[in-house]
C-alpha cells in the first residue's frame, strides 16, 4: 500500500523547493570537496552548476525513455516507471559529477527489471546497449550494489499504472461516460511525459493517475469533474477535494512545461563533465580499476579464524562511493 | 543516506545458503543476536540474484510476529549482507532430533503460528511458494516464524501473470505445480501447510516422493484419480498429458493418518484438496474446531525454548 510505503515516507517531498535544495546541496558538496584549489569565482567555469546538472539529467531522462522504448524484448510500463524513480532518487543525493548519468541510467533500468520481475539476463540486457557490451555489463554489475545502497534498499515502487486501471474500472461501472477505453491513448501519452517531470517525487501515484485520466478526458472533449466530486470525493470533505484539485492542476502544469533541452547546451555540459567528473568513479581511469580490484580482494578476506571480527562497513562505503557520505 | 553501519561481532557460522554463508553475530550497540546472510555477488553472472531481491522486497513489506524480520542490509566487498532476526532452531530440527518434544498441544500451537504467518502473508498478497519444515524457524522464546522468502512473490488476486512452476520443495508441492501449472495462486502455500501439519502430528512426511513423478504418483494414489468434477481444468495443465497413472480409488483418510483424531484429519483434509479453490484459507483454518477441542494449544511458556544452535 502506498500510504504505508517507504515511497511515501522517504521519497515523497512536500514541494519543488525541497527537491531543488537537496540537489543543490550535493552539487555544492562535490565542488567544495574537489574544488578547493580553484578560485571561487572560477569554479563554475570548471564544474557544473546546479542548473547545468538539471539540464544534463533532463537529457538523460530522455535517453532513459528511449532506451526503454527500444528495449527488446518489449519492456512492461512498470519497469520503465520504476527505473525513472530510481534514477531521480539517485540524483537527489548524488552529483552527476560523481557518477556519470549514462552509467547510472543503465544500472537503474537493470535493477528495475529485476525488482519488477521482468526477467532478462545481463547478456540480453546489454544486447540493447550500443558500444562495448562487456564493459557495459561490468559497469552495471559494479554499480548495482551502490545503487541499491543509495536507494536505501527501498526497492518497491508504486507506479501510477495500477491506479489508472482502477479508475478505468470504476468509471466503467459508476460513470455514464461512453467508451472509457478511448481515454487510454491520452493517458499513456500523459504518463510518458509525467516521468520527465518531478511529479513522482511530489505526488501520490493515484493523484498522478487521476491527473492522467482527467487530462485524457479533456482531450476527448469530456468532463469528469462530476465523477471526481460526486463519486470519488462525495464523502471526503471539501478540504480533501481542494488538495486533490490543486495536486491535479499542478501535475498537469508540470507536464505542460516539459521541454527538451537544447542540444548544443547539453553537448557543452557533457564536455565539461568529462573534465570535472570524479575520476575515481570513471571506469576508464586507472584509479577506478584499482579500486574495483581492491573491493574484490577485500571480499576474499575470510570470516574464519578470529573469534571476534568486526563487520564494520565504513571501509566498504568508501570503496563503493567515495563521496556518498 | 547511508544505512546504519553499526558494528557486529561474528560469533560463528550457522550454515550455508544458496548464495553464501550465514553467520551468527551480535549487534554490539544493542547486544542483539542476529543472523548475517552474506550473499556473494562477485561470481554471479547476473549480479544480485532475483530471489535475493524478492526476499528483500517481501521482508520489507511483511511485519509480523510470525515472519522473520530483516533488520538491515549493507554491502561488504562485492557482497551484500542481510541482517536477519536470529533464530536458534527450526521445525526441521524438531522433527528430526527432538520428536519427543512435539506433543499434541505444542503441535497445535506451532500450527497456529504457521497459520497466522500465512494469513498475514496472504493478506498482503505475498505467496511464499516454498513452505516446508526447514523454512520454519523457532527462536529462543519458542515462537515459530516463516523464513526464507527467496521464492516469495507478490501476486495479483485475479491472476493474469504466469509464474515458474519450479518452486516448492517436492514433498510439499501442490498437485497443480507437479503438473507444471504456470498460473497458480497463494493456495499452493495452503497445500504445503496441510502437509506440514500432518507431518507434525504423525512425525512422518505426508507424501514423500523420491522424484517428481513419484511424488505425483503418491498424491494420486492417496487422493484417487481426479475427475473433472473434483478438480476442474486439471486436464488442461501443461504436463497432464505427458504421463498417465493407473486409475485409483482414494485411500480413506483414517488409513492415511491412522490413530489421528477425526478433527485433525478434517483440518488436514481441508488443505489437501485437488481444487486449489476449495483449500481452506489460513484465516478460516485458525477457527477450526481442532484448535478448540482438548487438548488446547500449548501456551508460549510451555513451548520448547531452543537455545544453542550448533555452530560450525
Amino acid at each position: 500500500m502506498f500510504s504505508t510505503s517507504t515511497q511515501r515516507k522517504f521519497w515523497t517531498f512536500s514541494d519543488e523547493n525541497e527537491v531543488a535544495r537537496l540537489r543543490e546541496k550535493h552539487n555544492l558538496g562535490f565542488i567544495s570537496k574537489h574544488g578547493a584549489h580553484i578560485d571561487e569565482y572560477q569554479r563554475y567555469n570548471y564544474f557544473l552548476s546546479p542548473e547545468e546538472e538539471r539540464l544534463l539529467l533532463k537529457q538523460y531522462e530522455l535517453h532513459l525513455k528511449e532506451f526503454c522504448r527500444r528495449f527488446s524484448p518489449p519492456m512492461p510500463k512498470g519497469v520503465v516507471g520504476t527505473a525513472f524513480h530510481y534514477f531521480k532518487r539517485f540524483y537527489l543525493y548524488n552529483s552527476t559529477m560523481d557518477y556519470h548519468p549514462k552509467e547510472i541510467l543503465a544500472t537503474c533500468v537493470y535493477l528495475a527489471c529485476k525488482v519488477e520481475e521482468f526477467n532478462v539476463s545481463i547478456c540480453q540486457f546489454v544486447a540493447n546497449v550500443k558500444g562495448d557490451r562487456d564493459k557495459a555489463s561490468d559497469i552495471i554489475l559494479n554499480n548495482e550494489l551502490l545503487l541499491m545502497q543509495q536507494l536505501n534498499y527501498h526497492l518497491t515502487i508504486h507506479n501510477p499504472f495500477r491506479p489508472v486501471e482502477g479508475f478505468l474500472i470504476d468509471i466503467k461501472t459508476r460513470c455514464t461516460l461512453a467508451k472509457p477505453e478511448r481515454l487510454r491513448s491520452g493517458i499513456d501519452e500523459f504518463l510518458e511525459k509525467v516521468f520527465l517531470t518531478d511529479a513522482c517525487l511530489l505526488y501520490a501515484p493515484s493523484q498522478i493517475a487521476l491527473a492522467a485520466v482527467l487530462h485524457a478526458a479533456s482531450k476527448e472533449q469530456e468532463n469528469l469533474d462530476c465523477y471526481v466530486t460526486e463519486m470519488l470525493f462525495r464523502d471526503a470533505g471539501s478540504d480533501k477535494l481542494a488538495i486533490l484539485i490543486e495536486a491535479v492542476r499542478k501535475i498537469r502544469s508540470l507536464v505542460k512545461m516539459v521541454e527538451n533541452p537544447v542540444r548544443e547546451r547539453v553537448r557543452a555540459i557533457e564536455k565539461k563533465l568529462d573534465k570535472c567528473r570524479n575520476q575515481e568513479n570513471n571506469p576508464d581511469s586507472e584509479i577506478y580499476k584499482r579500486r574495483i580490484r581492491e573491493a574484490l580482494d577485500e571480499d576474499d578476506m575470510a570470516y574464519t579464524g578470529s573469534s571476534r571480527m568486526s563487520l564494520d562497513t565504513s571501509g566498504m562505503t568508501q570503496i563503493l562511493s567515495p563521496s556518498a557520505s | 543516506m547511508d544505512s546504519d553501519v553499526s558494528k557486529y561481532t561474528v560469533i560463528g557460522r550457522i550454515g550455508e545458503g544458496a548464495h553464501g554463508l550465514v553467520f551468527k553475530a551480535r549487534h554490539n550497540p544493542t547486544e542483539r543476536d542476529v543472523a548475517l546472510k552474506k550473499i556473494l555477488i562477485k561470481n554471479l553472472e547476473d549480479g544480485i540474484p532475483v530471489n535475493v531481491m524478492r526476499e528483500i522486497k517481501a521482508l520489507q513489506l511483511l511485519r509480523c510476529k510470525y515472519i522473520i524480520k530483516l533488520y538491515d542490509m549493507f554491502p561488504r566487498g562485492m557482497s551484500l549482507v542481510l541482517v536477519l532476526e536470529y533464530m536458534s532452531s527450526g521445525l526441521w530440527e524438531m522433527l528430526h532430533h527432538n520428536q519427543q518434544e512435539l506433543t499434541l498441544p505444542r503441535v497445535k500451537s506451532y500450527a497456529q503460528m504457521l497459520l497466522k504467518g500465512t494469513r498475514y502473508m496472504h493478506a498482503h498478497y505475498v505467496m511464499h511458494r516454498d513452505l516446508k519444515p526447514a523454512n520454519l524457524l523457532i527462536n529462543h522464546e519458542g515462537i515459530l516464524k516463516i523464513a526464507d522468502l527467496g521464492l516469495a512473490r507478490l501476486y495479483w488476486p485475479n491472476g493474469g501473470r504466469p509464474y515458474s512452476h519450479q518452486v516448492a520443495t517436492r514433498w510439499y508441492r501442490a498437485p497443480e505445480l507437479l503438473y507444471g501449472a504456470r498460473y497458480y495462486t497463494e493456495k499452493v502455500d495452503l497445500w504445503a501447510v496441510g502437509c506440514i501439519i500432518a507431518e507434525m502430528i504423525t512425525k512422518q512426511p505426508l507424501f514423500a516422493g523420491e522424484s517428481d513423478i513419484e511424488q505425483l504418483a503418491i498424491v494420486l494414489q492417496h487422493l484417487g484419480t481426479p475427475t473433472e468434477l473434483i478438480w476442474p481444468g486439471h486436464t488442461e495443465l501443461p504436463d497432464f498429458h505427458k504421463i498417465t497413472f493407473p486409475e485409483s480409488e482414494p485411500t480413506p483418510w483414517n488409513e492415511l493418518l491412522s490413530d489421528v483424531d477425526p478433527d485433525a484429519i478434517h483440518l488436514v483434509k481441508s488443505f489437501i484438496m485437488y481444487d486449489a479453490n476449495n483449500r481452506i484459507p489460513a484465516k478460516e483454518a485458525l477457527r477450526h474446531v481442532w484448535f478448540q477441542n482438548a487438548p488446547p494449544p500449548a501456551l508460549l511458556e510451555d513451548m520448547p525454548k531452543p537455545n544453542n544452535q550448533k555452530l560450525k
